[in-house]
C-alpha cells in the first residue's frame, strides 16, 4: 500500500505579499480541473471578504487537486497560507503538514524582505522548496536575473525555476509537473497507531469544531474513538473529508492524506492547534512535535462605543477566538472607556484585522486605544512585572529598571531611499546592523529596533518615504533594558486613562505636545474651560486650553415652545450619553477614535 | 388633575408680509379666509367654553402673526365671544400683539373697547438696515406712534421686543436701539437672541453664506450690555429674554414659566391643560372646516415630563427653582435625586443655590445646564 503514498504530494505556497500567491492557487485549481474557470472567483481560496479586499490571507485553506501526470492520477494537496509577517505562526503551522514549498518570487521585484523570511521557515521545516518566477509577463520582468538573485541571496537552485505567468496562465503545468517532480511523497505507516497534526481549526455552528489535519500515520474513519495527546479530552469521530476547496464528506483519511475532522468538539480551545490526535484505545508513544505557542506582540484595549454592548462585544471576541487562536484578551475597565478588553494581537495588522471584522462581521462601533508592546518592568523589591496596559505601570519610585522588546528589522530597498529609511530608524531608536548590497538595484537594511516604535506608523512612512518600494520584515529578538516613562494626558485636572502611554523618555515631549494639540481640537468647547495637560510623573510638559463655550440658544420659551424646548433638551442630554466621562470633561466617543488613530 | 384656573391665548396666523426669520403659523391672507378664521375661531371658542366649563380665565394674550391686521371691529367681536362663554377674570390682563405700522389710532381704540390692557410690539431694532435684514416693514417712528395711540386710549402696559445677534448687527446698533427704547413710555422689554429656524429665508441666506450671524463672543457681548443697561434704566430681568419695571412682569408668561394651565384657540395653537399638551391644527383648510375637532400631537405628561419641564421653565426665570414647592409638587427629594448633577453645577459655579431656590448663574448657557437634569 506504500503505492498509495507515491502518488500524493503535500504543499504549500510561500511568497513575499502581491508576488501572486493566490492567483497561481486560483490557477492550479483551474488547470487540475478541481474548479472550473467560470465558477472561480477571483482569489478562490480567500474566503473572508477582508481577504480578498486586502489582498491577503488570513485563514488556511486546505484543497485537494486531482492531476493526471505521465499517466498516473496524483493527489496534489494545496494548503494555503498566510503572506504577512504578522502570521509567522501560521506559516509555520501549514509548513508542518507539508513536504514542499512552491516559492514564488515576482519577475520584476526579485527577492523581497517576506520572500526571505518564508524561505527561512520552510527550510527550518525541512521542506522542499520549488522556486516559481512569476509576472513573466510583465515588461518590467527579468527572469534570469531573478534567478540568479535567488541563488545568490537564498542559496539554493533556482536555474530551472519554471517562468509562469498566473496572472496569464502562461507555464502552469511546469509547476505542476515541479510539484510532482521535486517534492517528496509522504511515507507514513498506514498500519501504525493514528499520529495526525491539527495545523488549524475553525469553528462550525452544526459540526462543533472542526479539525484540519495532517494524517501523519496511520487511519481515521467516521466512528472512531480519537484524543488528543496534548490535552487528553477524548472524542467520537463524527466526519471525515477533504476540501474542493468546499468540504467534502469522505469514508476515511489515510497516512499521507490531508483533511478534516469532525467529532462534537464544543470548543476550539479543546482542538488545539499544533496538538496531535490518535487513536484513544491503541495510542501512538509519542505526539508529532508541535509548534511552539506564539505570545501576542502587541496590545490594545478594545471598548465599546456604547456601554451597553459590553456583552455584544464579549460574544463576538469569544466568536473570533474560535477561528484564531492567536487572539488574546481579558477584561479590562476604563475610566474613560467603562469595560472592555485588553487584546492581543500578532502584529499591527492582525490588530487592525480583528478590528475591521468585529466591526463588519459584528456590526460593533469601537474604540481602540493607542496599541503598545509588554514591557519588563523590574521593581526595586526584586518583583518583576510584565505590563502592557499603561494603567497598570507602578509609580516611578518603585521602577529599578524597565525593559521594552526589540526586533530584528530587515528592510529591502532599492539604493536611492537608503539615505530616507535610515533617517526614519534613526528617529525611530533604531540601530544599523547591516547593509547588504544584493546588487546594482537593491540593497538589504538590518536594523536592531524598539518594537513599540515600527507598531505606530512605521509601515506608512516607510512606505512613503520610499514611494512603496521597500519591504519590511521583522523578528522579534530580545527585551532590552530603555528609558520608559508613562506620558499622562489630563483632562481638567483628572487623568485620562485611555490615553495613557508608555513611551521612550527622548519621546515624551513631542508625543505629548502633538496629543495635546489634536485633543484640543477634537473635543467640544463645554460650560467651563478644559484644560489639556500632558504629564510624565508630576511634571507638566504641555498644555493646552478648550476655552468654554459663551452661549447656547437664548431663545424664548412660551406655551407652544414647552414641549418642543422639552424634546430637544432630551435630545441634547441623549446626545451626551454617547460622551465619555473625564470628571466632569464630556469627550465624544468619536475623539477618542480620531486621537488614537493618529499613533 | 383638573386645573382650575388657566390662561386663554388666542392665535390670529395673519400678516402684512411675512418677517425673514418667522416660522410661526402665519402667512398674508385673502379677504374672504379672515373672514372664514373668524368665524371657526368664534366656534372653537363656543365649543371649547362648554368644555372646559366653570373654569376661571386668568390672562389672554392675542398673538399671530399679527392680529392688528385682523379688519375693524373682528377683535372685539372675538372678546365679545370670549367673555360670553368663559368666565372671564375682572381684572383679568388681555395682551395684543401689534405691528408698529399697523396700530393707528383706530386700532388702539378698538382694542381699548375690546378690554386690551396690554400691548406688545414688535420692534426688532432701531437701525433700518437689521430692519431691512428681518424683512420688517416698519420703522422707529411708527413704534413711537403707535406708543403714543395706545396710551391715548389708557393702554399703558407696553411691550417692545427687540432683538440680538442679527447678521451685520453691530453692537453700535445694539447701544442705539437700547438707548432708545429705554426713552419710551414702557414698562416691559424682551430681547430675543435670533433663532434661525430651518427653512426660512434668513437661514437659507445664511446658509449660502449671503449673510452671517455674528460671532458668539459678539452676540454675547451685546446680550451682556444689554442685561446691565435694562437694569441700569429700570427694567429687571424675571426671565432670560424678559425685563420689566417692578411689577410690570407678563402674567401670562410667568403663567408658562410656573408650568400653570393653558388653553390655545385658533389654527396651531398648543395647549396645556389637565396634565396634558396638544396642539390645534396648523392646516387652514383643516381648521376651518373642523376647528373643534383638529387637535393632534396629544401628549399626557409622565412624572418624567412634568419634572423636566418644571425644571426647564423655572430655571430659566430669575426666581428659580424653588425647592420645596418641587418636593411638593412630586413627593420627592430634589437635592438627592439630582445630586451629582448638582455637585457638578455649583462646582463649575454655573448654578446658585440660597434659601431653598436653585438659580442658573450664567443664562447664557441655560439649555446645557438644565439638559445636564435631564
Amino acid at each position: 500500500m506504500k503505492d498509495r503514498q507515491k502518488y500524493i504530494r503535500n504543499f504549500c505556497i510561500v511568497a513575499h505579499i502581491d508576488h501572486g500567491k493566490s492567483t497561481l492557487a486560483d490557477r492550479l485549481l483551474e488547470e487540475t480541473g478541481t474548479v472550473a474557470s467560470r465558477d472561480l472567483q477571483e482569489q478562490l481560496l480567500d474566503s473572508m471578504d477582508l481577504e480578498r479586499e486586502r489582498g491577503i490571507t488570513i485563514k488556511l485553506t486546505p484543497t485537494r487537486m486531482h492531476y493526471k501526470y505521465n499517466g498516473e492520477d496524483y493527489i496534489l494537496n494545496l494548503i494555503d497560507t498566510p503572506g504577512h509577517v504578522d502570521f509567522t505562526y501560521e506559516v509555520s503551522r501549514s509548513l508542518a503538514a507539508c513536504e514542499g514549498a512552491i516559492l514564488i518570487v515576482d519577475a520584476g521585484q526579485g527577492v523581497e524582505a517576506q520572500t526571505l523570511a518564508n524561505v527561512h521557515l520552510a527550510l527550518d521545516n525541512k521542506l522542499e522548496i520549488l522556486p516559481v518566477i512569476n509576472k513573466i509577463d510583465l515588461p518590467s520582468a527579468e527572469p534570469e536575473k531573478v534567478k540568479k538573485e535567488i541563488e545568490e541571496v537564498i542559496g539554493i537552485p533556482a536555474m530551472h525555476a519554471p517562468c509562469i505567468s498566473a496572472k496569464e496562465g502562461t507555464n502552469i503545468p511546469s509547476v505542476l509537473e515541479g510539484i510532482i517532480k521535486e517534492f517528496p511523497a509522504p511515507r507514513g505507516d498506514e498500519n501504525a497507531p493514528l499520529k495526525c497534526l491539527v495545523f488549524d481549526s475553525y469553528y462550525d455552528n452544526f459540526k462543533g469544531a472542526i479539525c484540519l489535519v495532517r494524517v501523519f500515520d496511520g487511519s481515521v474513519k467516521k466512528g472512531d474513538k480519537i484524543k488528543f495527546m496534548q490535552t487528553n479530552n477524548a472524542f467520537e469521530v463524527t466526519e471525515v473529508g477533504y476540501f474542493t476547496p468546499k468540504a467534502k464528506e469522505s469514508d476515511i483519511l489515510l497516512a499521507g492524506e490531508v483533511g478534516y475532522i469532525a467529532a462534537s468538539i464544543k470548543k476550539v480551545s479543546e482542538a488545539r492547534v499544533g496538538d496531535t490526535i490518535t487513536n484513544a484505545d491503541n495510542p501512538a508513544s509519542e505526539a508529532l512535535p508541535g509548534y511552539k505557542q506564539v505570545k501576542p506582540v502587541v496590545f490594545s484595549g478594545i471598548f465599546p462605543v456604547d456601554g451597553n454592548k459590553y456583552g455584544e462585544l464579549k460574544d463576538a471576541l469569544e466568536k473570533l477566538k474560535l477561528n484564531d487562536s492567536s487572539l488574546e484578551y481579558s477584561p479590562e475597565t476604563s475610566v474613560a472607556l467603562g469595560f472592555g478588553f485588553r487584546c492581543g494581537f500578532l502584529g499591527l495588522l492582525h490588530m487592525e484585522i480583528i478590528q475591521e471584522r468585529l466591526e463588519r462581521e459584528f456590526n460593533l462601533d469601537i474604540i481602540t486605544t493607542a496599541p503598545g508592546v509588554s514591557y519588563h518592568i523590574y521593581k526595586t523589591d526584586g518583583e518583576m512585572l510584565e505590563v502592557s496596559n499603561p494603567s497598570n505601570m507602578p509609580e516611578p519610585t518603585q521602577i529599578q529598571v524597565m525593559e521594552e522588546p526589540y526586533v530584528n528589522m530587515h528592510i529591502f530597498t532599492p539604493p536611492e531611499y537608503m539615505g530616507a529609511i535610515m533617517e526614519l530608524c534613526t528617529e525611530r531608536r533604531g540601530e544599523n546592523k547591516n547593509v547588504i548590497y544584493l546588487d546594482e538595484k537593491r540593497v538589504r537594511l538590518d536594523y536592531e529596533i524598539p518594537l513599540n516604535e515600527i507598531i505606530y506608523d512605521f509601515f506608512d512612512n516607510l512606505k512613503s518615504r520610499t514611494r512603496g518600494y521597500a519591504s519590511l520584515d521583522y523578528e522579534i529578538s530580545e527585551y532590552k533594558p530603555s528609558k520608559l516613562v508613562k506620558l499622562d494626558i489630563l483632562l481638567k485636572g483628572e487623568v485620562c486613562d485611555a490615553l495613557s502611554m508608555i513611551v521612550h523618555v527622548d519621546k515624551a515631549y513631542e508625543r505629548g505636545r502633538i496629543m495635546a494639540e489634536k485633543l484640543k481640537e477634537v473635543i467640544p468647547r463645554q460650560m467651563f474651560e478644559v484644560p489639556i495637560q500632558a504629564a510624565v510623573g508630576g511634571k507638566i510638559i504641555a498644555r493646552e486650553t478648550v476655552k468654554a463655550f459663551r452661549k447656547d440658544v437664548l431663545a424664548k420659551c412660551y406655551g407652544g415652545d414647552v414641549t418642543r424646548k422639552r424634546k430637544l433638551l432630551e435630545k441634547q442630554k441623549e446626545g451626551k450619553k454617547k460622551m465619555r466621562n473625564i470628571g466632569s470633561v464630556e469627550v465624544p466617543s468619536d475623539a477618542f477614535i480620531s486621537i488614537l488613530k493618529i499613533d | 388633575m383638573l386645573s382650575s384656573k388657566f390662561a386663554l391665548y388666542i392665535h390670529i396666523p395673519f400678516c402684512v408680509s411675512k418677517c425673514s426669520y418667522c416660522d410661526f403659523c402665519s402667512f398674508v391672507p385673502k379677504e374672504k379666509q379672515v373672514k372664514d378664521y373668524i368665524n371657526a375661531l368664534k366656534k372653537e371658542i363656543i365649543t371649547a367654553g362648554q368644555r372646559v366649563g366653570g373654569r376661571l380665565v386668568t390672562s389672554v394674550y392675542i398673538g399671530g402673526g399679527t392680529p392688528s391686521t385682523l379688519p375693524p371691529n373682528a377683535i372685539v367681536e372675538i372678546m365679545d365671544c370670549v367673555r360670553e362663554h368663559f368666565i372671564v377674570l375682572n381684572a383679568c390682563s388681555v395682551t395684543i400683539e401689534a405691528n408698529p405700522n399697523t396700530f393707528d389710532k383706530n386700532k388702539a381704540k378698538e382694542y381699548m373697547l375690546a378690554g386690551c390692557s396690554r400691548l406688545s410690539l414688535g420692534l426688532q431694532s432701531h437701525s433700518p438696515h437689521i430692519l431691512k435684514i428681518l424683512n420688517r416693514a416698519h420703522n422707529f417712528d411708527d413704534c413711537e406712534k403707535a406708543i403714543q395711540n395706545a396710551l391715548f386710549y389708557n393702554i399703558q402696559d407696553i411691550n417692545v421686543d427687540i432683538m440680538l445677534g442679527v447678521p451685520n448687527q453691530t453692537m453700535k446698533d445694539v447701544k442705539e436701539t437700547l438707548k432708545r427704547v429705554v426713552k419710551l413710555p414702557i414698562t416691559h422689554i424682551s430681547a430675543y437672541g435670533l433663532i434661525c429656524e430651518p427653512n426660512t429665508p434668513l437661514t437659507r441666506s445664511i446658509e449660502q453664506n449671503k449673510l452671517s450671524l455674528p460671532p458668539e463672543e459678539l452676540a454675547v457681548d451685546m446680550y451682556d450690555y444689554t442685561v446691565k443697561f435694562l437694569e441700569k434704566n429700570g427694567f429687571y430681568r424675571y426671565e432670560i429674554s424678559n425685563f420689566a419695571k417692578t411689577g410690570y412682569e407678563s402674567e401670562h408668561n410667568l403663567n408658562y414659566w410656573k408650568r400653570g394651565s393653558y388653553l390655545g384657540l385658533g389654527l396651531g395653537a398648543h395647549s396645556f391643560l389637565d396634565g396634558t399638551h396638544w396642539q390645534n391644527t396648523e392646516n387652514f383648510k383643516e381648521y376651518i372646516k373642523n376647528p373643534t375637532l383638529c387637535q393632534k400631537d396629544i401628549e399626557r405628561e409622565t412624572i418624567k415630563t412634568a419634572k423636566e419641564e418644571t425644571i426647564m421653565l423655572a430655571l430659566r426665570t430669575t426666581q428659580g427653582l424653588n425647592i420645596k414647592e418641587y418636593n411638593e409638587m412630586f413627593d420627592g427629594n430634589f437635592l438627592q435625586e439630582y445630586r451629582s448633577v448638582l455637585e457638578k453645577l455649583l462646582k463649575e459655579n454655573l448654578i446658585e443655590i440660597t434659601n431653598g431656590v436653585i438659580r442658573i448663574k450664567n443664562m447664557y448657557i441655560s439649555n446645557s445646564i438644565i439638559a445636564e437634569f435631564f
